[in-house]
């Protein structure tokens, strides 16, 4: 970037008060138009032809990025939006005597037409049917083409009206009309990356199940990204053809521009702002480099195209950009150590200091939480009669316990007897189960998974799910609450929710790693991120699934601390984990599964005694006289026995 | 009559169909790969069949025993020496490597034998039985025979060896695959070869019934990619049926609308079941597709 573009950009950004999220996208453009407007001057129509090409490949580039750089959905027929924008300002050419510059934006809104129908058909399924769908849109638009002969002209195709203006400036008009197009493509780019619809297109790139777990409506994010990557390439179609006088379904549709598109984006960076400009500033002159050379053979064109996009996609997948960002920064920390990712110790808030007696308890000591009994307050979670079978496998058997307000409830069970899989159901993960689920008195089991976060119910999984490529901070702040257009326009990373998400990584202790890629971090820490992220949403449950399970002994201690610190402050738990003495002093009280089925509820100090939550656990016949084993961990497997009642959980008598 | 003519051409065809579109959805089934360039390897074994033919004057139909091992050896190649070198990448890089193959393969064919239309005419080419009013062509009724033989070999081989229960077991559970004792990447490698070979059997009964050049394979990736998700994705007896009605559908809408609409079938089927349906007839629901 040139000092000079930056520094305009800078001002102008300062003066109209551009906030800081949109600088990118203002430099970006600024950088552009300094380097590229002056360009189109030259008196060779043949380099001024190369350099259109270039930049409607830039343009077309930079829309596939959207999509399938960054949200990950690979899109193999993005080519077709040129042919759409070129045929709709074709065929009104016909009927019309406007300019076609004029007509050109209605390309735009055909291309984003379509692509929200194919969206539709498209969003329903995961990235397979995408492709399918992409590459069917393509052939499926070639062909109508050429059948729609009264309309399109067949394989004769249609000729536009010749430019009106002076022969002397040659093609400058639709030179700088796609200028003007290419740097509002990067901008968009730029901007959208930085904003929370980025946020969310890259949260289904790197884990689509885990972004819907924190509230991101993934549908509507991924039409609204592929009518976004659809539209101005349907522009700059349209302006294609003007320029190019003849469009016919052969050359407007054909399979080597999306080759191109697909090619340009990945040598130059798939999801960088960049790496589609310098992609098709490399590509196009290539191109013509072998038409010059091969003419018109066909197979030589395929044969470099298919082979460049072979040789990239298995040497370099990330592209130039990024792999030379990564050799730099190799090249800086050359013979420097890398810093070792030490906890930062917490200093523990005044205000929120935690009780005299608990600092001085070991963690892996046993010792029985001694608080108010909790029977009495209302409940927040109730799960009733809830049943679900995987094929032959009845993982939950009419299972209900209830969360009730302020609790940490503990859900312990041999492995396999459905705790995770009640996590799955309460957040609506894995659907169609039998049974009610109640949250706060409402209903839920029937709400998308996507709308249950926005009530107030968070969770963690055994094995994190953080977006490992995005940073700590890009992390906590990706959790959405609500959904609405202004919202996703907002920048991502700044404003009051970057503040909130930095003060909750100080809460968890990890305020100096916000910048730090989440996949870099450890087990624990990323643990401790995925907690932040759910207490973004303000949630008035935390579901903890094994928060404790290979995490360093250190580390539990400080997040035993902080769940109970976070309690005090309202917030109530179910705490899945297989640590037995972290469950017998943090929670109050414990509900214990068995092949399904709830078989026992309780104070733990009445758990560990109890012959039936014994007797599942060992497997023995409930006789067995000793207590809960004491040591970290409790023995897993033996052959689970539900004696409870069939829906119907006993309360352990205090 | 018209109807029962229409319907008959169209069940052999889809008998044809459903050979080719088997490789496609069975290394679906056990790799989650769409490989674009089956239209691609398809075309090639075609053309291997017109080499063959042209210069030996071999039975097109017998050339399979020719094509089929040629194929099988060029997808395992194609495995060990590219797509296996993906297998940690994101599945889009894979996706992107097979549509990267598409476009070279086709560049290659058409460096070799030129963009010209082919097709190979042996002696029974243009005649046809006629059996109660109804005709018959004698290539194509041979040429259904011969994909359905070859089908039911495929299923023999999958059901009753090792190799193929473990192939077989791989696609229904990846870990438990591996528990049992089965390596994944040898069952990758030979599942991509065996779905190449198919299309050597198919290339080779192509070859007689229609003409093909090297861009001929998009028309028919697109025809076996609507076959397999009508059918559902992964599943052997989806694509039979995929195939069996498609088939008909495209002969009706030939016979009925008119030959240049018949394609847009596949087209539209492919928008609507992924749709309405996005399992498809026989395939089962994935659980991470349920969550979208």
């Amino acid at each position: 970037m040139t000092p000079a573009g930056a520094a305009v950009a800078e001002r102008a950004g300062g003066r109209s008060g551009v906030p800081r999220w949109l600088r990118p996208a203002v430099i970006t453009a600024g950088v552009l138009v300094l380097v590229l407007a002056p360009l189109g001057f030259t008196e060779n129509t043949y380099i001024q032809t190369v350099l259109i090409l270039t930049l409607l490949l830039v343009v077309s580039s930079s829309g596939w990025n959207i999509i399938s750089g960054f949200a990950g959905y690979v899109s193999l027929g993005q080519g077709a939006f040129i042919g759409v924008g070129a045929y709709t300002v074709g065929i009104l050419s016909r009927h019309t005597d406007v300019s076609p510059f004029v007509l050109a934006p209605l390309g735009g809104v055909a291309a984003a037409a379509l692509a929200a129908v194919l969206g539709l058909v498209a969003m329903r399924a995961r990235g397979h049917a995408f492709v399918i769908i992409t590459i069917a849109f393509l052939f499926l638009m070639q062909t109508l083409a050429l059948n729609l002969q009264s309309i399109t002209g067949g394989s004769a195709g249609i000729t536009l009206p010749l430019p009106t203006w002076s022969r002397d400036i040659g093609e400058l008009p639709f030179y700088y009309a796609m200028l003007a197009l290419a740097v509002l493509s990067v901008a968009l780019a730029a901007w959208i990356r930085r904003s929370k619809l980025g946020a969310g297109l890259l949260a289904i790139r790197e884990d689509e199940g885990k972004a819907t777990a924190i509230g991101i409506r993934t549908p509507a994010y991924k039409l609204i990204g592929f009518v976004v990557s659809a539209v101005l390439i349907g522009i700059a179609g349209g302006i294609d053809g003007y320029f190019l006088t003849f469009i016919d379904p052969r050359g407007m549709f054909d399979i080597l521009i999306s080759v191109q598109i697909v090619l340009a984006a990945l040598l130059g960076g798939r999801g960088t702002i960049w790496g589609p400009v310098l992609g098709a500033f490399l590509l196009q002159p290539l191109s013509e480099v072998v038409n010059n050379y091969f003419g018109t053979r066909l197979g030589i064109r395929l044969l470099v195209f298919g082979g460049l996009l072979a040789l990239v996609v298995m040497l370099m997948p990330a592209g130039i950009i990024p792999t030379i960002r990564t050799a730099v920064r190799r090249w800086r920390e050359r013979g420097s150590v890398v810093p070792f990712i030490e906890q930062p110790v917490r200093r523990a808030k005044p205000a929120a200091a935690a009780p005299p007696e608990e600092p001085a308890v070991p963690a892996l000591a046993v010792r029985v939480s001694d608080r108010e009994p909790v029977a009495e307050r209302p409940p927040l979670l109730e799960i009733q009669g809830l049943s679900k079978r995987f094929g032959g496998l009845t993982a939950l058997d009419g299972c209900s316990f209830s969360v009730r307000e302020g609790t940490i409830t503990g859900l312990i069970g041999p492995n396999g007897s459905g705790k995770t899989t009640v996590f799955n159901l309460v957040t609506g993960i894995v659907p169609g189960a039998g049974g009610q689920v109640r949250f706060d008195s409402r209903r839920i089991d029937q709400l998308r998974p996507w709308e249950r976060p926005a009530l107030g119910i968070g969770r963690t999984f055994q094995i994190t799910r953080l977006f490992k490529q995005l940073t700590v901070l890009e992390n906590v702040v990706a959790p959405l609450s609500h959904f609405s257009l202004r919202h996703l326009a907002s920048g991502g990373t700044s404003g009051a929710e970057a503040a909130r998400a930095r003060e909750l990584l100080d809460l968890v202790g990890l305020g100096a790693f916000g910048d730090r890629t989440a996949g870099t971090l450890s087990f624990g820490q990323q643990k401790l991120v995925e907690l932040a992220q759910v207490l973004m949403l303000e949630p008035k449950l935390i579901m903890l699934d094994e928060p404790a399970g290979g995490v360093n002994p250190s580390l539990i201690e400080h997040l035993a601390d902080l769940i109970r610190q976070l309690n005090r402050d309202g917030i109530s738990f179910l705490v899945v984990e297989h640590n037995m003495p972290l469950v017998l002093q943090l929670c109050d009280p414990v509900v214990v599964l068995a092949a399904g089925r709830c078989i026992a509820q309780g104070p733990p100090q009445a758990i560990q005694r109890d012959p039936e939550v014994l007797g599942a656990y060992l497997g023995g016949d409930g006789s067995a006289t000793q207590g809960l084993p004491e040591g970290s961990g409790a023995p897993q497997g033996g052959a689970p026995v539900g004696r409870g009642g069939p829906g119907n959980p006993r309360g352990v008598p205090r | 009559m018209k109807l029962a003519q229409t319907v008959l051409l169209g069940l052999l065809t889809g008998g044809v169909y459903a050979l080719l579109a088997s490789g496609l959805t069975l290394v679906f089934g056990v790799m989650r790969i769409i490989n674009v360039a089956q239209g691609a390897l398809l075309i090639l074994a075609a053309l291997f069949t017109f080499e063959i033919w042209r210069r030996t004057g071999l039975d097109p139909l017998l050339a399979i025993v020719v094509t089929t091992p040629l194929m099988f050896g060029i997808g395992w190649l194609l495995y060990r020496g590219l797509l296996a070198r993906v297998r940690a990448a994101p599945e889009a890089m894979t996706v992107l490597l097979t549509f990267a193959l598409a476009i070279a393969i086709e560049g290659f064919m058409g460096l070799i034998w030129r963009n010209v239309f082919r097709s190979v005419t042996p002696s029974y080419f243009a005649s046809s039985f006629h059996v109660g009013g109804l005709f018959l062509p004698k290539g194509l009724a041979a040429g259904c025979v011969t994909a359905v033989v070859v089908l039911g070999l495929l299923y023999l081989a999958l059901t009753r060896t090792w190799t193929g229960r473990a192939i077989r077991a791989a696609a229904e559970n990846v870990q438990g695959a591996q528990l049992v004792g089965v390596s994944v990447v040898d069952v990758a490698a030979v599942t991509f070869a065996i779905g190449i070979a198919t299309t050597g059997a198919g290339g080779s009964i192509l070859s007689i019934l229609q003409p093909f050049f090297p861009a001929s394979h998009y028309v028919w990736i697109s025809k076996l990619l609507g076959i397999i998700v009508l059918g559902g994705m992964g599943s052997l007896p989806g694509a039979v049926i995929g195939a069996l009605l498609l088939g008909v559908a495209e002969n009706v809408t030939s016979a009925y609308v008119s030959p240049r609409w018949s394609l847009v079938v596949f087209y539209v089927v492919i928008m609507v079941v992924l749709l309405v349906r996005p399992q498809g007839i026989a395939g089962s629901r994935l659980r991470e597709d349920v969550a979208a």
